[in-house]
Order: structure tokens, then C-alpha cells, then sequence
């Protein structure tokens, strides 16, 4: 099972953080720090793997893949494959990149809850549930014309004040 | 695309950026919280839109790592707004803040389950995305039966149906006992027909979950899941958007593999070949490439396959390859490869056979441990501590010895550990296990415990010939300019005790001693000097006849310290000072140190005991038992004294105390020792109290309370106390429980057994005895693996066999006792004389200690391991049923109360009996038509036939009749069958995955979170 996943950037600022096991905030920071600090000391060229067992207790594998300003972390148990988990990585940057075309930092820091709906389509619960970015696309889009859908209806009936809020 | 764009959040979020450090990052952001709450608590003017902004600026100041502690109930109400836009944000914050117990999730049960139930399929996504992310008792109670009902809708999208499994998956593994999967069998294998891949990946996971519980009852699966992975990765049948650069989508296949793990093994021929079929092809077609995306995915599939093989036992050719192929792993230029080819290698190690085979590796391995990536690093180094052993020993610890001046920081702790380890076990001789140590201490004392430097000392002890060799070591040590405090405590020590043995040496002389360690007397520790008094006090009663010039010198320093503000130097000072204006009776007193009682290691006791699985040993416990270091095994049986080893050795530990002279035989109370202390050969009451002092002196971690003890309780007692965990562990188990229990189940390990050739008969804290047969027509070898488990022998190891009158069974001689963690072989021929269904059993008995241990074991030399497999053709098959017409030959029974299994189900219990179902025979589909041969000496080979109809209606009835050529034969098969229907003999269970003993698969322990200093617990997290 997937346990957590986090997105930061290299200077440890969280840019999206999951956890598929509830933590209180506090730990969860601890944590984003303590992986961080492991992470940025890590050179290039190395391995994507990570001693996990320190920072998440016992039976914990970490895998992470280092994107221009951006480090995308999975965390999980033994029952999942490590390369397979890498190459999930994978679908998600390729998906996010594209939806956003040529995604950056900057369209992650801004459309975060984007991210939280197409990180929901990927993984379920700590699963995997989807690997094809295509599928993972289709559905993505289909939500976004729901949405507009629902926000132009919404335009017709919403005050003046109100739609000047946005 | 274009999900809403929210521009409040975006100024936020800008700010947020641009503030210049943390302090206006809060501000910041308790500001926005303030206006949030305050929005929020005039409800009444907020539209849905502006809620939903609120509730994502909640989410992203949480995800900053500020505690948002209010606004949860309007995220929660969000839920059941109508429209889509807010009802996604709801669900998503709310997946996100609130964990399962929380109250207000109940109040949106209601909601949640109208989205599962109603139509609208994004909706349902939703509702069903929440449950499966929090997955609390309430809402499995509640929304299970439903979540179960869409998954196998047939008219529902894929994309609803998948995501369903997985919730189904999520709520099952959080509250087992509230979702009621009995008969999923059969669901689960129509779900693994399914061509939707998303759907298919989703239901293989739920499959892991539901099989890891209980694979007895997914054994329909089995086939599915080889045919999906024949699909897979021999058809490539999959559409373009599942293939993942080139490769056909490695998770599901990946998957799959883990979900063949869970069964224990696969029975049917056909299944099974057609598996090895394609791991062949996965292990043969796979190559490294330049495209890293490439070359990750296919290896993923690659190291799925490599796990399967190694559980699946394969013949050693397939295993070779494996290692071959890791061997080629371990070497290439990508790092995750050489990553994950040094781990399976690791979990390699527990195959047997294959040991050799690594071995040739070790140059490659060692040169992984300079790896530039630290991860790499750890595995090269858990990798050859796992391989080492007798012959490679000195290679590998002297090359961890190298490595360790240049290692980093973080792993010299267990570096130095584990070379301690490896020396300890495997010593080709003493003197070079002493040189290690030694060396350990000198390159990195920081790094080693005390336990280390005790144990040494015990060893130099205990060893005469090494006592003048350690000397010498110590002496070189000490004249190096800047040494650890650790090797100035333990060249210290040595030297006071064997120094003299150098004396006729030049630079040997006391005076020359002396001023060697006096010289790092200045850099020392208060913990040190304790020690060197000692050192000193030693040095003086060796120095015969008295010099007074160096006399003087020591009394100086014991005056010194007299009035020492540390009180155990103090004591120390003082007596010494006092004993040696004595004279010759300082030369009984402070004599050398008696030997120490055997004893286990400390560092491997508590290595062992922080391995959590006991049923299951691992590669390293397991080849220490067979091949255990001659040299350690010859002094660790030397009984102490020369008195008889006592197996219950008293309540001393070698962690606290290397300079215990008290020896805890009870017969030798008032005796004076051989190797000279002497506990109470002054009569006079003053002087006994100084001896008394003085064992309470020695002992370095000694409370003072244990000083004024009288000789007669100091020779129990002068360690002061104990600690109670110590002293149990010196205790033999059978004297403290007086009954030696089994581990796990010994019915359960014999009925695997009837389906399996190898694995665990019977296992107790002492001993474990393994089994492995081969059955060839008639005749069968079983080898019994009988394993000494403790550091002591078992002696009065008896074994009968009480063979029922048709087997013909000869044991080969079993030995009277097994020596300390060795494991004896001892082969048992069968042979089958006619059919019965009677069962061997094992009389096995042994004394450990004062207590006997006996038991009785049924064998598992039963009725199918005689069978063997045939497939008839329908042209063989019905002359042969006709011509066996009636009884005796041919039975007819209705059978009642059977347990209700599927039709291939029970197909897949008759193959895994070795009896070959024939699938087309009969034309009715309820019916199951099965062929096998027999062998026995009366009967030779014979053939059997079995037809079973079973009633659609009525699971737990069935006609069965058989037949074959011998009347006895037709019976004792049709009962032995009935008996398989009837009560179908429930193998072990696995609570949890692969980790049930047998067959031994590859897991690596996951090391518990390292607590504290204590070094058990050390060793704990590295073990």
C-alpha cells in the first residue's frame, strides 16, 4: 500500500502532500522535513531509493524522482514493487505535464487542487488505480466540463458582487 | 484544461510567496485564517462558491503545516451540495483533514451513500473516492454491501467499477471482520476475466488482499492470474494506452505476481509449466536500455518474476539463472537496477543451494560498497553480511575493516557492528578474530560498545594461547600516539592481566609497562580509571622481586586518587594501596582473573532475539547452525575451571562485567581455585570484609551496594544486581516453563505437508525438525532436518519411527545429541507395500537440560504422495471404466456433507492430490472425471479412475465412484477422497503475506525503529 505521497520543491517547500494513513499535522511536517533534509543531500546520479524505516517506521519503502525545481516522493510498504512505484511517478509527472503542457513549478503551486483531482484518479486509497494517463486524462477533462458546466449556469444566477469576488 | 479558476486563492497563494521568511508566512496566514473563520461564522451570506475557496485555502494552509482546527463541518457540508464543482471540493477536503473517527463524518454518511447508490456516475466516483481514502468501521458497516454491488454491476462504466474494488479492498483491510467476502471466490475469478485493464488492475489488487488472508479459497484464481500474465507479457493482447513505454502494463503484471505469491505453491502441472513458461520469457527477454523509463518498468516486471521464481522453489537451473542474471544486475551502470539487484540477492540467500553460486560475486559485492549512493551502500553492506561465512569470513570483515576508515558517518555504528558479528561467528582462528577487534576499536572506537570490547576480553581469557598474543597486540596499540579510550580500556586490561607473560621480552619489563599506559593516563576518562588502577595494582604484584622505585611510583598514584571525588576510584585506590603493602598475599589475591563460564555472545544473543520471526530463520541463523566456526565452538565448550559446564551458569552477564573474578559454581564454595583466586583462605574477619571490598571493587559497573557483601554471597552476588532480563537468558527454557510448548501448529504444518515435499514438521524453542522427500512410483526418501536451536547440545536425542504394516520405513541412524545450533541430517526410505491410508509416526524425544522433551508426529508419507499424475484420452479412459464393472473393483457412494466448494475448485483440490482431473470426459458440467496411477509393491503401478457428480442444487452432496484393478485399492481411495471432501484439512493459514514458515521465502525483517543507545535495540533496527 501506498502511504503517503509529497511533492516539494528544492527548497523543501511541500507543493502537494497526501497521506494515505491520517497523521496529524505535526508529524507530517516532521516528516516533509526530515525526508527533505535526506533528499537535497542526495546527489545526482544515484539511485531513486531511499532508507525509509527511520522516518516512517518499519516496513517502509521510499522512492523519489527529481524534476527540475521539484522532488515527487512516494511512500510505501513492502506489498508494492519499487520500480513499478517509480515508473507511477512517472504517469503522474507525464500526466500533469499534459494537462498543463510543459508543467512547471509555478502551475503546481497555483492549480494544487487540480493536482488533488488528478492524484485521485491515479491513486485510490493507497492503491494504484489507474496507469494509463490517457484513461487518467479522459476523466480529468470530463471533470473539468462538468465543472464549467455547473460554473456557467452558476454565472447566469450569481450576483454581480458575487462573481466580482472571484 | 480549465478547472475553475479560483482568484482569491491565487492572491493568496501569491502572497503566500512572496513573503521573505517564515515569521511573515504566519502572519500571513493567521490573517487568512482569521477572515476564514470569520466568513464562516456568518454563514448565512456565503454562497457555495465562496465556501468552496474558503475550504481550499483551509487545505493549502494545512498543507504549509499549519493546524487548521476549525471549518471542518463547512467542508464536511459541502458534501451535499448539488452541485458538482462543491461537491468535489467537500469530498476532497474532507478526505484530507479529517481521519476516520472523526464525528462529523458520520453526519455525511447519509450523503455519501445516496452518491454510491444513485445514478449520477461522477457522483458515485466521489462518494466512493472518500470512503476509500478515510475507510472508517461506521461507514464499512454501512456502505460495504454496496460498494461490493457496483463493483460487479455489469452496468456500471469501468470507471466506476474500479474504483469500487479498491474500496472494497480499502474496507476489507481496515475492518476484515465487517465486510463479508464468503463466496468472493467465484467473483473474483469472473472479475479476472474482465478485458477492461483498469478494472483488471483494480480487482488483482483486491485479489492480493482477499488471497493473503486466506489463499485456500481464491485456489480458482490461480489459473486466471497465470493467464492474465500470459496475456500480458507473452500475447502483449493489451490496448496502446496500457502499454507503458513498450512494455504491457507493468503494474498489472507486477501484481499478478505478487497475487501467485500467496499461494503456497502450484499444484497442477499444466498451470505451472505454463507459468514458468513465461517467467522464462521475462528473465530471458529482458536487457538493459538506454530509455531510464524503459528500463525501470521492464525491470520492475523483471524483479516481480526473480521473487516469484525464489518462491516458487524452481528447479536449480532456473535458479542459477536468476543469480546469474543478479550477478549481471549488480554491475550495470543504473543505479536502481544495482540497487535492487544487491537487495534480491539478499533475500536470494535463503534459497538454498544457491549460496555458491553468489559467492562468486563477492569481488563485485565489495566493490558496491564504495558505491557513490549510500543506499547502494547499505545493501552491498547487508548483502555480505548475509553471505558471510567460514570461508569468506576473513575476505569480507577485512575488507568492512578497510571501508570503515572511509565510511560515512551514518552507517559506521552498524558497520562496526556487524564486523564484530561475522568475527565473532566465523573466526578461522582466535588470534585473528582478536587483530579485528582490535582493529575495530582503533578505527573506530566512537562507534564500538562496550559489548565489543567485553567480549574480547572474555575470549583472551578463556584462551591461553592467545593470552601472551593479545598482550603483545595490546602493547603495540598502546604506544601508538593517539589512540580511542577504548583501546586504552582494553589494552589497559590485557595488559595488567598477561603483561608478565611478555616479561622476558624487551620493552616487557613491569616498569616499561607501566609507563606505557601511564602515558595515556592524562587523556583518560573517569570511567577509565578504574581500569588502569587495576592495570597498575596487577603490574605491582607481577613485579617479583618488588622494585621499589616503580613501587613508589604506583603508591603515589593510588594516594593520588584516595581522595578522588569519584567514589569507585576512591575504593579502589584505597584498598589497593592497603593490599599491596601485604606483601605475598597480594600475589593470591589479585591472581589472574579466572575463566569465564561459557556463555553466548552477548552481541548474537540479542541479535537473535531481536529477529521477530522465530518460526522463520533466516539465511544467516541457518548456515551459522551448520557451519559454525570450529575455533569458537572448541572454547565455548570449554567448561570453565575445569569443572563440568553447568548449563544453568548463574546470574552473570558479560555486559557489565569483564573483570568479574567470581565464579558462580556453586560445588567450588570455599575451594581454592585452580588458576589461583582465593575467596577465603584468611581466616580473620577484617580481611575477609577487604576481599569482600575488593570484589566490589572489580567490578566496573558494580553499585557499591554490592560491596560490603561476605565472601559467601559476593561469589553470587558481587556483580550487584543483575539485570532480571540477563539472568533469564541464561536460564534454559524447559527449566523455567518445565514444558517445552511447540511453535505454530502441528497438525496444521503435517497437512501441508501431505501437499507440499518440504517444509517444517515440528518446531520448539530447542529444536526444529524439516523435511524434505522425494517420491519415486513405490518408494519415497524423506531427509529429517533435525536443528539444534540453543548454544547448548540436546542430548538424548531418540527418534522411532512406528510404521503402520503397510509401509516399509528405515531410518539411518540418529546421533545421541546434537551438538550446539548444529543441524543433523538423517534420511528415512519408505516404501509402500499395498494401499492404506494409515499414517507413520515419528517418536521423537530429547533432553535439554534437566527436562525431556517428547512427541509424536505423524509422518507425512500418506496415500497421494504415492499417486502420480496421468491425463487419459477419452479412448483409453472408457474401455477401462467399462471393463471394471461393479463392486469390488468399482464403488459407488453418496456422499454427504461435504463442504460446498465450486466445481473448479474442487478440480483444483484433486490436482493438488495428484489426481488428474480430465476436463471434457463428461459431458455434464457438473460433473469432474479424474485419473491417477497408484504405486505400491503388491499392486505395481495401477490405474485409478474417479468420477464425482456433483448436484447444482445441492453443494454439500455428491456421487462418487471409483475404481481400479484391486478391490483394496478402490477402497482405501474412495474413503481417503471422502475424508479430503469432507473435512477439507485446512493448511496453516498465513496471517500476514509470505512470511509463514514454509516454504521459506524470501522477507526481508523489517527492522523495528532503533529506540534508544541500548545497543539490543541497536542491533534490533539492524538486524
Amino acid at each position: 500500500m501506498i502511504k503517503a505521497v509529497m511533492v516539494m520543491n528544492t527548497q523543501g517547500k511541500p507543493r502537494l502532500t497526501k497521506f494515505y494513513e491520517f497523521l496529524p499535522v505535526e508529524k507530517q511536517q516532521g516528516i516533509i522535513r526530515t525526508v527533505f533534509g535526506v533528499l537535497c543531500s542526495r546527489a545526482e546520479n544515484v539511485s531513486n531509493f531511499m532508507e525509509a524505516d527511520s522516518i516512517f517506521g518499519p516496513d517502509s519503502r521510499l522512492v523519489y524522482k527529481h524534476y527540475a525545481t521539484l522532488y515527487f516522493v512516494f511512500v510505501f510498504d513492502s506489498s508494492e514493487n519499487e520500480l513499478a512505484m517509480l515508473d507511477l511517478i512517472q504517469v503522474f509527472v507525464e500526466t500533469l505535464d499534459k494537462c498543463f503542457r510543459n508543467v512547471c513549478e509555478l502551475d503546481i503551486v497555483f492549480n494544487y487542487s487540480k493536482l488533488h483531482t488528478i492524484l485521485d484518479e491515479i491513486i485510490f486509497g493507497g492503491q494504484v488505480l489507474e496507469t494509463s494517463s490517457a484513461e487518467v486524462m479522459k476523466v480529468v477533462e470530463e471533470i473539468s466540463r462538468q465543472e464549467s458546466a455547473s460554473n456557467s449556469i452558476g454565472l447566469v444566477t450569481k450576483t454581480v458582487s458575487g462573481w466580482r469576488n472571484r | 484544461m480549465a478547472l475553475s479558476g479560483m482568484r482569491g486563492l491565487s492572491v493568496f497563494i501569491s502572497d503566500v510567496r512572496n513573503c521573505q521568511n517564515k515569521e511573515q508566512e504566519r502572519l500571513r496566514v493567521d490573517k487568512e485564517l482569521g477572515n476564514v473563520r470569520t466568513r464562516f461564522k456568518n454563514e448565512k451570506g456565503l454562497s457555495p462558491y465562496e465556501k468552496k475557496k474558503y475550504v481550499w485555502k483551509m487545505l493549502y494552509i494545512y498543507m504549509l503545516g499549519y493546524d487548521v482546527d476549525f471549518g471542518h463541518m463547512e467542508a464536511v457540508s459541502l458534501i451535499s451540495a448539488p452541485k458538482y464543482p462543491e461537491k468535489q471540493v467537500g469530498y476532497i477536503v474532507t478526505a484530507c483533514l479529517l481521519n476516520e473517527n472523526h464525528d462529523f463524518l458520520r453526519l455525511a454518511i447519509n450523503t455519501v451513500r445516496n452518491d454510491i447508490i444513485g445514478r449520477n456516475e461522477t457522483f458515485q466516483c466521489l462518494a466512493l473516492t472518500l470512503v476509500g481514502n478515510i475507510g472508517g468501521r461506521e461507514f464499512a458497516e454501512s456502505l460495504a454491501a454496496d460498494v461490493q454491488k457496483l463493483l460487479i454491476s455489469s452496468s456500471c462504466r469501468p470507471l466506476v467499477r474500479k474504483k469500487a474494488a479498491l474500496c472494497l479492498l480499502r474496507l476489507y483491510r481496515k475492518n476484515p471482520d465487517v465486510v463479508n467476502v464468503d463466496g468472493w471466490a467465484d467473483r473474483m475469478a469472473q472479475l479476472l476475466d474482465e478485458r477492461d485493464l483498469g478494472v483488471l488492475t483494480s480487482s488483482m489488487s483486491l485479489l492480493v488482499a482477499l488471497v493473503s488472508n486466506n489463499h485456500e479459497a481464491y485456489w480458482s484464481c490461480l489459473p486466471k492470474c497465470v493467464k492474465t500474465l500470459e496475456r500480458l507479457a507473452r500475447n502483449q493482447d493489451i490496448p496502446q494506452e496500457y502499454t507503458y513505454y513498450g512494455i504491457p502494463s507493468p503494474w498489472l503484471q507486477v501484481k499478478t505476481m505478487r497475487a501467485l505469491q500467496y499461494f503456497p505453491t502450484v499444484e497442477d502441472p499444466n498451470t505451472r509449466r505454463s507459468l514458468f513458461e513465461v517467467l522464462q520469457r521475462i528473465l530471458m527477454g529482458t536487457d538493459v536500455v538506454k530509455n531510464v523509463n524503459k528500463n525501470n518498468a521492464s525491470h520492475a516486471v523483471l524483479f516481480e518474476a526473480l521473487a516469484l521464481v525464489m518462491h516458487l522453489d524452481a528447479e536449480k537451473e532456473m535458479m542459477s539463472q536468476c543469480v546469474a542474471l543478479l550477478g549481471k544486475f549488480i554491475a550495470v551502470r543504473e543505479p536502481n537496477i544495482r540497487y535492487l539487484g544487491l537487495e534480491n540477492m539478499t533475500r536470494m540467500l535463503m534459497v538454498t543451494d544457491v549460496q555458491d553460486i553468489i559467492k562468486r560475486h563477492q569481488a563485485q559485492i565489495i566493490t558496491s560498497l564504495k558505491d557513490p549512493d549510500i543506499s547502494i551502500r547499505r545493501r552491498a553492506l547487508d548483502l555480505l553480511y548475509g553471505m558471510c561465512d567460514v570461508s569468506n569470513a576473513k575476505d569480507i570483515v577485512e575488507e568492512l575493516l578497510q571501508y570503515l576508515s572511509s565510511a560515512d558517518f551514518a552507517m559506521r555504528e552498524e558497520l562496526s557492528l556487524k564486523a564484530a558479528i561475522l568475527a565473532e561467528k566465523f573466526a578461522p582462528d582466535l588470534s585473528w578474530y582478536v587483530d579485528v577487534i582490535l582493529q575495530l576499536i582503533d578505527k573506530a572506537g566512537d562507534f564500538v560498545s562496550d559489548d565489543i570490547w567485553f567480549r574480547v576480553v572474555q575470549f583472551v581469557t578463556n584462551n591461553e594461547d592467545l593470552q601472551s598474543y593479545a598482550a603483545a597486540k595490546a602493547r603495540e596499540y598502546l604506544t601508538k600516539p593517539a589512540i580511542h579510550e577504548t583501546m586504552v580500556k582494553v589494552s589497559a586490561y590485557i595488559l595488567g592481566e598477561y603483561g608478565h607473560l611478555l616479561a622476558r621480552r624487551p620493552g616487557y619489563s613491569p616498569k616499561e609497562l607501566f609507563t606505557i599506559i601511564h602515558e595515556k593516563h592524562p587523556t583518560v576518562s573517569t570511567s577509565t580509571i578504574p581500569i588502569l588502577l587495576s592495570s597498575y595494582a596487577k603490574i605491582l604484584m607481577h613485579t617479583q622481586p618488588p622494585e621499589p622505585e616503580l613501587q613508589n611510583q604506583i603508591w603515589t598514584i593510588f594516594n593520588k586518587y584516595e581522595s578522588c571525588i569519584d567514589v569507585e576510584i576512591q575504593q579502589r585506590s584505597a584498598e589497593y594501596f592497603a593490599l599491596s603493602r601485604k606483601g605475598a598475599s597480594l600475589m593470591d589475591i589479585l591472581a589472574e582473573m579466572p575463566k569465564f563460564p561459557e556463555r553466548q555472545s552477548a552481541l548474537i544473543r540479542k541479535a537473535e532475539d531481536a529477529e521477530v520471526d522465530t518460526a522463520e530463520q533466516s539465511a544467516i541463523k541457518l548456515r551459522a547452525q551448520q557451519q559454525m566456526s570450529t575455533a569458537l565452538v572448541v572454547t565455548d565448550q570449554r567448561p570453565p575451571n575445569g569443572m563440568p559446564a553447568q548449563p544453568s551458569i548463574g546470574p552473570l552477564s558479560l555486559v557489565k562485567v569483564p573483570s568479574e573474578t567470581v565464579d558462580s559454581n556453586p560445588g567450588d564454595q570455599g575451594l581454592t581455585h585452580p588458576n589461583g583466586v582465593v575467596y577465603k583462605e584468611d581466616p580473620q574477619p577484617p580481611s575477609q570484609d577487604i576481599i569482600g571490598d575488593l570484589l566490589g571493587t572489580l567490578s566496573i559497573e558494580g553499585p557499591p551496594g554490592a560491596v560490603a557483601q561476605s565472601p559467601q554471597n559476593a561469589t553470587y552476588e558481587a556483580e550487584g544486581a543483575p539485570s532480571a532480563a540477563d539472568a533469564a537468558a541464561l536460564v534454559p527454557v524447559g527449566e523455567e516453563s518445565g514444558s517445552v510448548q511447540p511453535i505454530g501448529n502441528i497438525n496444521e504444518r503435517f497437512y501441508a505437508l501431505c501437499l507440499k515435499d518440504s517444509g517444517v514438521l515440528y518446531e520448539d524453542p530447542n529444536i526444529q525438525i524439516g523435511i524434505k522427500a522425494e517420491w519415486r512410483a513405490h518408494q519415497g526418501r524423506l531427509v529429517l532436518f533435525l536443528g539444534n536451536k540453543n548454544t547448548a547440545s540436546l542430548g538424548s536425542v531418540q527418534a522411532l519411527i512406528l510404521p503402520p504394516t503397510h509401509l516399509k520405513m528405515e531410518l539411518s541412524l540418529v546421533p545421541e545429541t546434537i551438538p550446539p545450533r548444529a543441524q543433523v541430517q538423517c534420511p528415512l526410505e519408505v516404501m509402500n507395500l499395498r494401499p492404506s491410508r494409515d499414517v507413520a509416526v515419528l517418536d521423537f524425544s530429547y533432553k535439554f537440560g534437566p527436562t525431556m522433551v517428547n512427541v509424536k508426529l505423524r509422518l507425512p508419507a500418506v496415500l497421494n504422495k504415492f499417486l502420480q499424475p496421468i491425463t487419459v484420452s477419452p479412448e483409453e479412459f472408457f474401455p477401462q471404466w467399462r471393463s471394471l464393472s461393479g463392486p469390488p473393483l468399482k464403488l459407488q457412494e453418496v456422499v454427504r456433507g461435504v463442504r460446498p466448494l465450486p466445481l473448479p475448485e474442487m478440480a483444483n483440490l484433486f490436482n493438488t492430490y495428484r489426481l488428474t482431473v480430465c476436463p471434457g470426459l463428461d459431458p455434464n458440467p457438473n460433473n469432474l472425471v479424474a485419473s491417477t496411477t497408484f504405486y505400491s509393491e503388491t499392486t505395481r503401478a495401477m490405474l485409478c479412475l474417479v468420477r464425482i457428480e456433483t448436484d447444482p442444487a445441492d453443494r454439500t452432496q455428491l456421487r462418487m465412484t471409483v475404481a481400479s484393478g484391486d478391490p483394496t485399492l478402490t477402497f482405501e481411495l474412495k474413503e481417503f477422497i471422502k475424508e479430503q471432501l469432507v473435512s477439507i484439512p485446512t493448511a496453516p493459514q498465513r496471517p500476514q503475506g509470505p512470511a509463514a514458515p514454509p516454504p521459506p521465502v524470501a522477507q526481508i525483517t523489517a527492522p523495528p525503529p532503533a529506540a534508544s543507545q541500548d545497543p539490543g535495540a541497536l542491533l534490533a533496527g539492524l538486524l
